[in-house]
């Protein structure tokens, strides 16, 4: 019994000695990489789900809840994406730090304008999301504003840092601003042009960057490609010469495939998020190798 | 582009106006001939195009005003160079048909920044204002865009605790008071049964052959304040004669700002006992209750009114204790003080007394432990124990241990939670102390060691379907003093095939084979039973828990 509490005691002298770096939980990998770059070495970042499967359907995993309940800070979407798993995970949690409205929670849409309201939420529409599309990260402009918001929520809660956390985004946004010149000459050549998706996660980067990418293999969010739908999908392509289908790692890329053989397009391997790409593990590194594949495949 | 639109809506109505007031005029002068067809006068046509032609100058004149303003506001906004957006208005964006596609020449600059999609952040941060801050390069894309960010404390969303009382209950919007879900469950039933409501141990289980209802659950859940939610399931059932009951399944509230990782509970709620008690039917992976719960635990389930403590401990793997204490009375405690069926239980007549002391209580432990055997593997352990009296007489007890394992895999590359392979086990115990009843009325004490247990193994084999096969066992203590049908030793095969067409419908086919052993008042038989099981769900759909 001794033992026991002697144990106990340990561990919590562990939790609390843990705590000169401040613990950072991002729901999705793409807020855990932004996050890296503006806490570095002073935070320890934890990202629940993975950056290869759906983040609309991850297990609400019980260590989730232990990652949560010794969080400093909480890096969610905030427009209802983890809407499926998040909230057991929080009542479970039980951590009033990472309350919405504390410096502890960011909510990456705020300050973001949401696309695609539903004007009517109804589910005949599929799986629609009520305040807009969520995928929102992968417009770099939106990245730096999330950012930024990382960085002022890492400066409120750790004061003697702030300069650093300041520098650190400042040094993000230079990169973020010089890459943007090199990656909108990279789709400059492709503007207009329609690219296919599977799931419609790409709304962001098509603004960015003036594609149009608004032909899905899913009849509606959510629901599984119909032949069908298929048939109407390869029919546009072929009307439109469309070159490219994007496909994420959870998608069928299987159907995809079938859908390029017929029209003569490309499978392009994308991800929403870094480490959902081999050799993507920082967000730059990702926006690099989606443009460079999109280029490619549209050439 | 507003403006053009606000000054052609000032035009316009003046433009009304004055022809308004011109053809007045006009009548007036011809009122006498109006009914017939006089021809307009060569003036009158010549003064209407001479107010035609001012109006028309008078708009150009405007619009070219506007396109000046214009000019000059994207001098000032954008450094030296016109940017990719040349929307100054903030517009949301309804799809990329709208993204700003650039004339045939192109632009030098990318823009860096995008008002329409981020707004200036916060008074603390530095405002990334185009043009201002140092931090532009001088051409080139464009870093800002302010139709995409806002400013950013007009938008934090308000889901979850502490969001704002004024706001009306919109279902679906980010604005509510609390979420609302109707969720009816359906089954068509064969079975070469007659009496299918006693091979069937559970009550929301298909009871008749046909069609059954037997749960349409209402769901209720928010935040009620800062420091509490509030969770309520209304059940509504049909019975075989299409009367319809309700059930009050649970109602409850819950702490959400302990200090110390601790959280109560009061009300009436499921006990959390093992892992599908306290679960509601529509998440079961089967359209029945396995037999052990509903021979242990009761039909409904164990739960009843009172209150819960859990502590989650500061471990480093998920580790929780829970403790809750309920008045264990009626059929919701079923093995506990429980006046069954017409004052009978175990065939004896039953005490329904008020509880002398806390000893009438169930005190319910439980200890859940989880570890992730690898980035797609979860494994979650538990023990749990119900302790009390029960009403077979003056000093009766009824103990029920129980342990459960659940183990998960989830592919890394899962769409929307397929595939997966998913397996789960309950065991009971249970030692009931069946007592001479009411005044001494049964000849014989006896206590009964029953046990019994369920595992069932699912696997998402593909987006939306799931097959499913279950074993269940309970072996009841042989009596010969005590002749009750949920006393007959019994096990069950299951299989079934779900498709989910979307996480708010489901269609499921199940095939049950039921054993009944042979015991000192019953005969031996087996049962086969068909179901087909189907779902809807209305309104905000409850996050699953692991």
């Amino acid at each position: 019994m001794k033992n026991t509490l002697f144990t106990l005691f340990a561990t919590v002298a562990c939790a609390f000695s843990a705590e000169a770096k401040l613990n950072v939980v991002a729901t999705l990998p793409d807020f855990g990489s932004l996050a890296r770059e503006i806490g570095l070495d002073k935070v320890n970042v934890t990202v629940l789900a993975k950056p290869t499967e759906d983040p609309h359907f991850v297990d609400a995993r019980p260590s989730f809840v232990v990652s949560l309940r010794n969080a400093d800070v909480l890096i969610d979407g905030g427009a209802e994406l983890e809407l499926g798993w998040l909230p057991p995970l929080l009542q479970n949690a039980r951590n009033p730090k990472i309350e919405i409205g504390k410096p502890g929670r960011v909510q990456a849409s705020q300050g973001v304008r949401l696309m695609n309201v539903p004007a009517n939420v109804t589910r005949a529409a599929g799986d629609v999301h009520a305040l807009g599309n969520p995928h929102f990260t992968v417009d770099p402009i939106i990245a730096k504003a999330i950012a930024e918001h990382i960085a002022q929520s890492l400066s409120a809660l750790d004061p003697a840092n702030a300069a650093f956390y300041e520098a650190n985004y400042k040094k993000f946004e230079t990169t973020i601003n010089a890459k943007l010149q090199e990656w909108g000459a990279a789709m400059l050549p492709f503007r207009g042009q329609h690219v296919v998706a599977y799931h419609d996660s790409w709304p962001y980067f098509a603004h960015r960057f003036g594609l149009n990418i608004d032909i899905f293999l899913e009849p509606k969010p959510g629901i599984p490609p119909s032949p069908s739908h298929l048939a109407e999908v390869i029919a546009q392509m072929k009307a439109q010469h469309i070159k490219a289908i994007i496909v994420e790692p959870f998608h069928d890329r299987r159907i995809a495939e079938k859908v390029a053989s017929a029209t003569g397009a490309k499978v392009v391997d994308f991800s929403q998020f870094p480490g959902g790409l081999p050799g993507t593990d920082s967000y730059v590194k990702l926006i690099d190798m989606l443009v460079a594949r999109l280029a490619a495949a549209l050439k | 582009m507003k403006k053009i639109i606000l000054i052609v809506l000032a035009v316009f109505p003046s433009a009304a106006v004055s022809a308004q007031e011109s053809t007045p005029a006009t009548s007036s002068s011809l009122a006498p001939t109006v009914s017939s067809t006089t021809p307009v006068t060569a003036a009158d046509v010549q003064a209407l195009r001479q107010q035609v032609q001012s109006l028309t100058e008078t708009v150009k004149a405007l619009q070219q005003q506007v396109k000046d303003q214009q000019a000059a506001l994207e001098k000032a906004n954008l450094t030296g160079e016109s940017g990719l957006p040349q929307n100054p208005e903030p517009s949301p964006i309804a799809g990329a048909e709208n993204s700003p596609v650039p004339a045939a020449s192109a632009p030098r600059r990318f823009p860096t920044e995008d008002t329409s999609v981020v707004s200036s952040a916060g008074a603390a941060a530095p405002s990334p204002t185009p043009g201002v801050t140092g931090t532009a390069p001088p051409e080139g894309f464009p870093t800002t865009d302010t139709s995409v960010v806002t400013s950013a404390p007009e938008t934090i969303s308000t889901t979850g605790a502490g969001a704002s009382l004024t706001q009306p209950i919109t279902i679906g919007g980010s604005k509510n008071y609390m979420n609302i879900s109707l969720d009816g469950l359906f089954a068509l039933a064969y079975s070469s049964a007659r009496d299918l409501d006693h091979i069937e141990v559970g009550d929301h289980d298909p009871q008749q052959r046909g069609f059954n209802a037997r749960n349409i659950e209402l769901a209720f859940d928010g935040a009620v304040d800062p420091y509490f939610e509030g969770f309520a399931n209304i059940v509504f059932k049909l019975d075989n004669d299409n009367e319809t009951s309700v059930e009050v399944e649970e109602a409850f509230m819950q702490t959400t700002s302990l200090p110390f990782n601790l959280q109560l509970k009061g009300g009436q709620f499921f006990a959390a006992f093992g892992r599908l008690n306290p679960t509601h039917p529509h998440t079961w992976d089967f359209a029945d209750t396995p037999l052990v719960n509903g021979l242990f635990l009761g039909p409904d389930g164990l739960r009843g009114l009172g209150a819960q403590v859990s502590w989650t401990l500061p471990l480093p793997w998920y580790s929780q204790l829970i403790f809750a204490s309920q008045n264990g009375r009626g059929s919701t405690g079923f093995s506990f003080r429980n006046p069954g069926d017409n004052g009978m239980f175990f065939d004896r007549i039953t005490t329904d007394r008020e509880a002398r002391g806390l000893q009438d209580f169930v005190w319910i432990p439980r200890f859940e432990n989880s570890f992730n055997l690898s980035d797609t593997q979860t494994v979650l352990v538990g023990a749990s124990g119900a302790f009390g009296s029960n009403e077979t007489g003056a000093d009766s007890r009824t103990q029920i241990y129980g342990a459960d394992l659940l183990y998960k895999w989830k592919s890394a590359r899962a769409e929307a939670g397929f595939p997966f392979v998913k397996w789960q086990t309950e065991f009971m115990y249970r030692r009931f102390e069946a007592g001479h009843g009411a005044d001494d009325s049964f000849p014989v004490a006896e206590t009964f060691h029953d046990w019994g247990l369920y595992s069932q193994v699912l696997w998402g084999f593909k987006k939306g379907w799931v097959a499913g096969i279950r074993g269940d066992y309970v072996h009841m203590q042989d009596s010969t003093f005590t002749d009750d049908f949920n006393r007959q030793s019994r096990s069950r095969i299951s299989a079934n095939l779900t498709w989910y067409p979307t996480e708010f419908s489901k269609i499921r086919l199940q095939y049950n084979h039921d054993f009944l052993e042979e015991n000192f008042f019953l005969s031996e038989r087996e049962v086969d039973s068909l179901f087909l099981q189907f779902e809807f769900i209305l309104g905000s759909h409850g996050a699953h828990k692991f």
